[in-house]
């Protein structure tokens, strides 16, 4: 305990001293307010109320005083060189019949007892009394109820009713009335200026003025990061339902990329680029003040990798769009440096919509889309005659003949037509086909003709609702918010489908002057159902990526001939092959499915304190449970319970791989050990997490120069997630749910050394500390330091590797408050900044004490298995986080009143300590480790350019440009990767390349005499086959970039009357895609080709005009043996294209109704909306031939963002 | 459910109280369901994979004899081909010399991580079963690096030869250095460890027994490593504990016998099954040796099979039919079906990519009696020799006959024309050895102690030979073992 104790405040030493500094600093005794802004008058014999002009424009302090009282005092003269305000006022005063008090910014001048005014003179002495009755309203005229009303200086006070309305008995004409109610800002009128109505502004314009890190709020004159700020009214894509996408091109240096867009995938979304080699890199969102853990862990390589685990990616999927009000996206490590050591990929604070005091006010939000098809224009397949033809040649060469396809794993038309020769009826004496070149030709012939169109089959003009409503109301103590929507998407293809539900309550009370408290209850739930799906595997011998029973309808409409029907003459379902049993994609859709469900459940809660005069303590709790189930659903209708079953000839006995060979009888043939039913396999995913925060802050000014804030705090989490799995055979979906299993397929499992079930769990647990001290003198120049200690259990058991100690200092200079700055009117601001600070994220290793896990051995014998522990990392003791000193310097400009906004950063970063994959000796026992080893830079530019360029009252116009540039480099990484990994479509990670670079295998050209392919290997020679195990890999080309280094976009908003238009692209360069990998060295007579196959090269001599390979003849394949130089060609160089795009990502058109025709209709707002997202590319590389620029076509559940038309309708009550 | 909640609020409670002394014990949990290894059947199970994953078979068998270039069959495979011309192997796959290196040393970390977890928990009656296997496994893995990458041992030079790296603490950095000593060195260490591990040996500690060192396999590996090391009688000692009751033949492989009625397929799984008497250790590799190693394209040919096991008019030394059943890859490739594979796939029971396990026999009664034979040699004990000879003899030819079949001085003087006793007795258990573990790696080893010379042929006719003496006998190092200052490379 005492070692504890001696541990604790070593560590903490120097976050106890700022403690205790602070608390000194607050313990001293401040002599009397003085006012130090220094005023120079120089008036001779002017009057009262110009003198007090000047005090006004020199100070920003409003005077309230009156009229009659003032006017006519003149004759005062008065010189005055740089005196503080109050110095000022006492000789303004000295003479005069008032005295004046401080009210905030305003002086209020009241008579001086027993020094008569004027008009008191002439009045009777008697000050009249009069009752006061106004109605409070807001800025759209609305009433106020529950507005707070009282007499300045007295006890007197009262409260507007339903209407708005008070009435103030006896009050005098010199009284002065003080407006208040939580949501506006406290307005002070005297007696004599209070008419029929009071308006007071609301607090809307507040999110201009300050930053939203999560943890503080904080002026934006006093805030040194740099932090973007957007309102989701600016950005709002109707019709959209994940939040994450809106961000793109919105927030220059975020760069969003939709790599897949199902529902429920994330986009994957980086600020300021990569940071990490071989972490996540995905930013940290924040609700609310609270860090939106994932549930799972799916990295941004996995995100489009089409995988189920992928429909739980996003992390604000659960996120209605309507309660968000705004989105601070945090960049450089001052604005992120309370967020220490999780901060390094930059942080996304979404603040959402709080009660207000008032009326009722009920807001109906509805969209109404449609997803447009895709469509073989905008893809370049051939059609089915061409196809045929293609086929014709294939048969030629020796492909696609009688013995070989009837046994063929999978098989198309061909296959086909050969069954039908084979079958024999004895009773009638016929052939299903008789074996004669015109009964073939006309067979083939209808399918020649079919042309089929599979995207029309598979996907719908989907119907999209949503329907959301929010009431917001309150009481000056006590506000409410509550909101709840319902989203059904029918699906864009026939096999997706979606619904979400959500709630949330947000409420706000003030249970006294000091005390505040805070609740938020919020849950989602969602049932979504997409094409049932197996993990993708990597060959890596061949090179490409395999996975079993594919049926995701995109890739399969890119991919499968167009010879193939779907039905036949009669209308029936028509079967093809596929893994030796029938298959028909819309059957296969229905019986194949994955059904996903997630609940999602937030309580929240906060207590804010304030006590003695500038301290507030907050306690901020927050508990979430997540639960997800995925399922997939295989029903013994289905190809692949089939295809379990398939073993309808020697050949393919000995083939199909489903089948089981039982190791106790090695002569025995391998048997079906799926006889009845199919396969239900069901993974649920939960997280339950807690989140608790205390800190405490502390605000003073003095001598009305010297601003200091500091801020101190303490935060811990706790975050358990569990897998539960269970693979069910044998389930009998059609009869009754009764599942029918054969013990030798869990036998067949677990001689893999594999599980029927399991129950996987991890264990979050986090704490932090940390202080934060902000110090601006005269506004001007403003210096922030913050340092934070994060502890964490990720890393293992070792008491060393756990704390880590990050650090930011910071500044800004507001130029446009310096004097010389007085005169030019023309910049509202204008702000420098500097940062400078160590971030960190936390890598991905674990090992800082030796991992082991339990598990089983890999013997062929069941009696021989025992289960083992494996050794599976050594100790490192060097563990550590990874880290970033990062430099950033910015500006903010200001112009014409909003007609021009201008910001600009420049930042360099210094990754190290990165994790890296090292391969060691081998002779400690592990000779590839995963160590703190590896540098990386990076640096980068961000600009925004923005206004309100036109602002007449009935056309405005304002637009806004993001652009953000990030180039990283590895500086240091010893890993050996093997060419596969460096060339697939995701990209590779070596020394001297960007984080996730794009390499190429060298084309060198087409053999003369065969037209195979050939490339330099990784001899360094020539040659068809390349080993893509090979770690030599100084062979490639690098491309570039997978990642673009410039993002950015532009919107254009025009209002006119009651119209607005809305057009935004967003673009994207400096990167590299990799074409689809249409090639292959042998083709089947499903395989769908792309046009460009017609320039392939086919005589002798080709090869000069083209650098498409021809089509293999048989013979020539089984002489390339184990070389793969067709797969080899999708990694070439020749398929790397340029990934710059301007999308026309939204066009908007507005219409809001007028006041008059709304009320009419008896409600308070109306407004329509047509909205129109992911329309077209102005510009992408001419070769991507209809390939999107963004998305990963990796089959699965992944689809690309569809074009997609909405009508949207608003309405409040 | 509820009960965690609870006990969670009250963390979060009582460390917002206490900060850092309660978040101290906080942060210990465990970020995932890793195990401690804080119990004797926790250091059992951790000890399963105490023994080498990565199998010397591959590249051994390549350098030896037993291969030529069948260029019209087979695979070409890089380290098939690199150790067929005693190159440095580039490649760092399974079957390896690197990959084996590492797989031996990974062996290793996990028997210094059981003792030090042995210690950590007080070292009690329970543990000592389990400190017996480290010690053993240790020993194992690191005389088999020995005797791989260095040269193999001459008493004349042992002190100066370079070692391997004895490691026996855990490492905990991420590059520690290393020193290679002398092989002398290495031995003694291997026979400390053995000395004190192999009393305290329990074989009924074990589920199956097969897999890891028991008593008999324990003093089987004994009896290797002293004829190794040229200290015949300690061979025969251990030799003899493993056949306490002098029953050898019922605990050898009866090819005359039982395997007789076997198909290819039913004699691959009964070769390496752990009922099978004859395997005295059994390890588990993660290699493709199982499934690839009749199809290499530098494998047993024809001609190969037919001196080796003297068939085709050539002749062997007993002058008899060998019993071991062949078969054929194509038209040139000769093997003995000695293994099956097992092919754990990837993603569970659909998925089509995945690795390969062979099981593999690492000690056998079969080589308890030749070295028994071989130490008896070198002690010039010719009638104890050739009387484990002739008791291996009678379980591998056809219709035995003693009066014909039996090896005597005489006749294996005459058969290799040589004048000296136990020059003729080495080369008849050579021989006999060759067939009985084919495919095994076991007749480089011989090589490597009876320095004999290799000849090689490619297919154009051009012949390579690794001669006695060769460098090349000894593999290189990893490349990244050699970045080690402190690791020097094998002289070339």
């Amino acid at each position: 305990m005492c070692e504890r104790l001696i541990h604790y405040m070593k560590s903490c030493k120097r976050t106890v001293k700022i403690l205790v500094i602070l608390l000194y600093l607050s313990g001293m005794q401040v002599f009397g307010k003085t006012y130090s802004q220094k005023i120079s008058i120089s008036m001779q014999r002017g009057s009262l109320v110009s003198v007090l002009q000047s005090i006004k424009q020199q100070s920003g302090y409003m005077f309230l005083y009156n009229d009659e009282a003032v006017k006519g005092i003149d004759g005062i003269s008065v010189h005055l060189k740089e005196v503080s305000l109050e110095h000022a006022l006492e000789i303004v005063f000295k003479n005069q019949p008032f005295s004046y008090y401080f009210e905030g910014k305003t002086i209020v001048l009241v008579p001086r007892p027993g020094f008569p005014v004027k008009s008191q003179k002439e009045k009777p002495e008697v000050a009249i009394q009069r009752t006061l009755r106004a109605k409070v309203t807001n800025q759209a005229g609305e009433p106020i109820p529950a507005a707070t009303v009282s007499v300045r200086g007295t006890s007197q006070s009262t409260k507007t009713d339903a209407e708005g309305v008070f009435v103030l008995m006896d009050v005098k004409d010199s009284d002065v009335i003080i407006f208040s109610s939580v949501g506006f800002q406290q307005v002070t009128l005297p007696v004599s200026q209070v008419g029929a109505s009071v308006m007071m502004p609301e607090i809307v314009s507040v999110l201009d003025d300050v930053v939203v890190t999560g943890y503080q709020t904080i002026n934006r004159k006093l805030f040194t990061g740099a932090a973007t700020q957007v309102k989701m009214d600016d950005i709002k894509m109707e019709g959209v339902v994940d939040v994450s996408r809106m961000l793109e091109g919105r927030v220059a240096g975020v760069s969003v990329q939709n790599v897949s867009g199902t529902f429920g995938t994330a986009p994957k979304i980086r600020v300021r680029g990569a940071t990490s080699i071989s972490g996540e890199n995905k930013p940290l969102w924040v609700v609310d003040g609270v860090v939106l853990e994932d549930v799972v862990n799916v990295s941004n390589d996995q995100l489009s990798s089409g995988d189920p685990l992928t429909l739980l990616g996003s992390s604000v999927a659960g996120i209605n769009a309507n309660d968000i009000e705004s989105f601070e996206v945090l960049k450089d490590a001052s604005a992120t440096a309370l967020y220490g050591a999780r901060a390094m990929n930059g942080v996304v604070v979404i603040t959402t919509k709080k009660g207000k005091s008032g009326k009722a006010r009920v807001m109906y939000n509805g969209n109404f889309s449609s997803y447009l098809k895709p469509s073989y224009r905008t893809y370049d397949i051939m059609n089915s005659a061409d196809q045929m033809s293609v086929y014709l040649e294939l048969e030629r060469k020796g492909w696609l003949n009688h013995s070989t396809t009837s046994t063929a794993k999978d098989g198309g038309v061909f296959a086909k037509m050969y069954d039908l020769i084979n079958i024999y009826d004895e009773t009638s004496g016929q052939f299903g086909l008789r074996n004669t070149p015109e009964a073939q030709n006309a067979f083939l012939t209808r399918y020649a003709n079919a042309n089929t169109d599979w995207f029309d089959l598979l996907f719908n003009n989907s119907f999209v609702q949503e329907h959301a409503v929010s009431i917001s109301s309150g009481t000056e103590n006590a506000q409410h918010y509550f909101s709840t929507s319902y989203y059904n998407d029918s699906g864009w293809t026939i096999a997706d489908r979606a619904q979400r539900y959500t709630a949330n309550i947000r409420s706000n009370y003030n249970l006294s002057d000091k005390v505040k408290l805070g609740t938020i209850v919020s849950a989602s739930v969602r049932n979504q159902d997409a094409p049932g799906s197996n993990t993708r595997v990597d060959d890596a011998v061949r090179g490409e990526y395999t996975r079993d029973f594919d049926i995701n309808p995109f890739s399969y409409a890119l991919n499968t001939s167009r010879t193939l029907t779907a039905y036949d003459e009669n209308g029936n379902l028509e079967y093809f092959r596929r893994s030796y049993a029938p298959f028909n994609i819309l059957n296969e859709l229905e019986n194949n499915s994955l059904n996903v469900r997630v609940m999602d459940l937030k309580l929240q809660g906060d207590v804010g304190y304030k006590f003695l005069e500038d301290f507030e303590f907050n306690v901020l709790g927050s508990m979430r449970y997540v639960k997800t189930g995925r399922d997939q659903r295989v029903t013994e209708y289905s190809n692949m319970a089939q295809a379990y079953r398939a073993n309808w000839s020697s050949s393919v006995v000995s083939n199909n791989p489903y089948l089981y060979t039982d190791p106790d009888f090695p002569i025995a043939e391998p048997m079906v050990v799926l006889p009845q039913g199919g396969l239900l396999h069901i993974t649920d995913d939960e997280m339950v997490n807690f989140y608790m925060r205390n800190t405490l802050k502390w605000n003073r000014e003095f001598d009305a120069k010297h601003t200091v804030s500091a801020f101190i705090g303490q935060e811990i989490k706790y975050a358990t997630r569990r897998r539960n799995y269970n693979r069910g055979y044998g389930y009998q979906f059609d009869s009754g749910g009764v599942p029918f299993t054969d013990y030798r397929i869990i036998k067949q499992l677990l001689e893999s050394s594999d599980n029927y079930f399991g129950l996987n769990e991890w264990y979050d647990r986090y704490a932090a500390f940390f202080v934060n001290a902000n110090y601006a003198y005269d506004r001007r120049y403003v210096a922030n330091l913050t340092f934070r200690y994060d502890g964490s259990n990720q890393m293992g058991m070792s008491t060393t590797a756990r704390w880590l100690p990050t650090w930011t200092l910071s500044t800004a200079w507001n130029i446009d408050e310096e004097k010389f700055m007085e005169n030019v009117h023309a910049i509202d601001f204008l702000k420098l900044r500097g940062t400078y600070g160590l971030t960190a994220s936390m890598g991905s290793a674990t090992n800082s004490s030796a991992i082991f896990r339990d598990g089983s051995t890999f013997r062929p014998n069941l009696s021989e298995l025992e289960s083992s522990i494996q050794l599976v990392s050594l100790e490192n003791s060097e563990l550590t986080w990874e880290k970033q000193y990062e430099a950033n310097v910015g500006i903010d400009i200001g112009l014409y009143r909003g007609k021009l906004n201008f910001s600009a950063d420049y930042y360099n970063r210094n990754g190290f300590d990165l994790i890296g994959s090292y391969r060691t000796s081998g002779i400690g026992g592990q000779a590839f480790k995963q160590a703190n080893y590896a540098d990386m830079k990076s640096h980068g530019v961000e600009l925004t350019l923005g206004g309100k360029i036109l602002n007449k009252s009935d056309f405005k116009y304002s637009a806004n440009l993001t652009f953000g540039y990030n180039k990283n480099k590895i500086t240091n990484l010893k890993n050996t990767p093997v060419i596969y990994s460096m060339v697939v479509p995701t990209g590779g990670v070596k020394e001297g390349g960007a984080v996730r670079g794009l390499y190429s295998i060298p084309f060198v050209g087409l053999d003369p005499f065969t037209g195979i392919p050939s490339y330099i290997t990784e001899t360094g020679r020539p040659g068809v086959n390349v080993n893509m195990q090979s770690s030599t890999t100084d062979i490639l080309i690098y491309e570039g970039s997978v990642d673009p280094l410039v993002t950015g976009g532009f919107s254009n908003t025009f209002n006119y009357k009651q119209f607005s238009l809305n057009v935004f692209f967003s673009y994207q360069t400096g990167n590299k895609i990799r074409l689809n990998p249409f090639y292959r060295s042998m083709y089947s007579d499903i395989s769908a080709m792309p046009n460009e196959f017609f320039d392939r090269r086919v005589l002798i001599g080709d090869e000069q005009f083209t650098n498409i390979p021809s089509i293999l003849e048989f013979r020539e394949y089984t002489e390339l043996g184990a070389a793969w130089p067709y797969n080899t060609y999708n990694y070439s160089n020749y398929r790397v294209v340029d990934g710059s795009f301007i999308r026309l990502k939204t066009v908007s058109l507005g219409y809001t109704m007028d006041e008059r025709l709304v009320k009419a209709l008896g409600v308070n707002s109306l407004s329509f909306n047509l909205h129109g997202t992911n329309l077209f590319l102005l510009y992408s590389d001419k070769r991507l031939r209809g390939q999107d620029p963004e998305f990963f076509n990796a089959g699965g559940v992944a689809l690309p963002m569809p074009q997609q038309f909405t009508l949207s309708l608003k309405l409040g009550f | 459910m509820k009960k965690m909640n609870n006990h969670t609020i009250l963390l979060l409670v009582a460390c917002s109280a206490f900060a850092l002394l309660g978040c101290k014990k906080y942060l210990e949990q465990a970020p995932d369901q890793r195990t401690q290894i804080n119990t004797p059947e926790k250091v059992g199970k951790l000890l399963v994979t105490a023994y080498p994953s990565g199998n010397y078979m591959m590249f051994a068998e390549a350098m030896t004899d037993n291969v030529t270039d069948n260029y019209v069959e087979g695979r070409t495979d890089a380290i098939n081909t690199d150790s067929y011309f005693w190159r440095d192997v580039r490649s760092i796959s399974r079957d390896s010399p690197t990959s084996y290196w590492n797989d031996a040393y990974k062996a290793i970390a996990v028997a210094n991580h059981a003792l030090r977890a042995i210690e950590e928990m007080g070292a009690g009656s329970d543990y000592l079963p389990w400190k017996g296997e480290a010690l053993l496994a240790r020993a194992y893995a690191h005389f088999m690096l020995v005797n791989l990458f260095s040269r193999s041992y001459d008493k004349n030079t042992a002190d100066g030869d370079l070692g391997v790296p004895y490691v026996t603490q855990p490492e905990t950095v991420v590059e520690q250095s290393y020193s290679r000593h002398s092989v002398e060195y290495v031995y003694e260490q291997i026979e400390k460890d053995l000395k004190e591990g192999l009393p305290l040996l329990k074989d009924d500690v074990y589920s199956v027994a097969p897999f890891h060192f028991t008593r008999k396999a324990a003093h089987a590996f004994a009896t290797r490593f002293y004829l190794f090391w040229q200290k015949p009688e300690k061979a025969i000692e251990h030799a003899n504990s493993v056949f306490p009751d002098g029953n050898i033949v019922g605990k050898m492989r009866p090819w005359t016998g039982r395997y007789r009625n076997l198909s290819y397929n039913e004699l691959a799984v009964e070769y390496t099954k752990a009922t099978e008497p004859a395997n005295l250790l059994l390890i588990e590799t993660q290699s493709w040796w199982g499934s690839r190693w009749r199809d290499y394209r530098y494998s047993t040919s024809v001609g190969q099979r037919n001196q080796i096991f003297g068939l085709s008019g050539e002749r062997n030394i007993t002058g008899g039919t060998l019993a071991y059943i062949t078969g054929q890859v194509g038209l040139t490739s000769y093997y003995v079906r000695k293994f099956t594979y097992f092919f754990a796939r990837i993603g569970g029971s659909s998925g089509t990519t995945g690795y390969g396990y062979t099981v593999i026999p690492a000690l056998t009664t079969e080589e308890v009696l030749f070295n028994r034979a071989e130490a008896y040699i070198m002690l010039e004990r010719y009638d104890d020799a050739l009387n484990d000879i002739n008791t291996f003899i009678r379980q591998r030819v056809m219709d035995y006959n003693p009066a014909t079949h039996d090896l005597t001085l005489d006749k294996a003087k005459a058969y290799y024309a040589v004048s000296q006793d136990n020059e003729a007795l080495i080369k008849a258990i050579l021989d006999l050895k060759r067939p009985e573990f084919i495919h095994e790696g076991m007749r480089w080893f011989d090589i490597l102690r009876h320095r004999l010379p290799v000849v090689h042929m490619d297919i154009e006719g051009r012949s390579y030979t690794l001669t006695a003496n060769d460098l090349r006998k000894t593999l290189q190092l990893p490349q990244e073992a050699l970045n080690d200052p402190g690791i020097q490379p094998n002289p070339r």
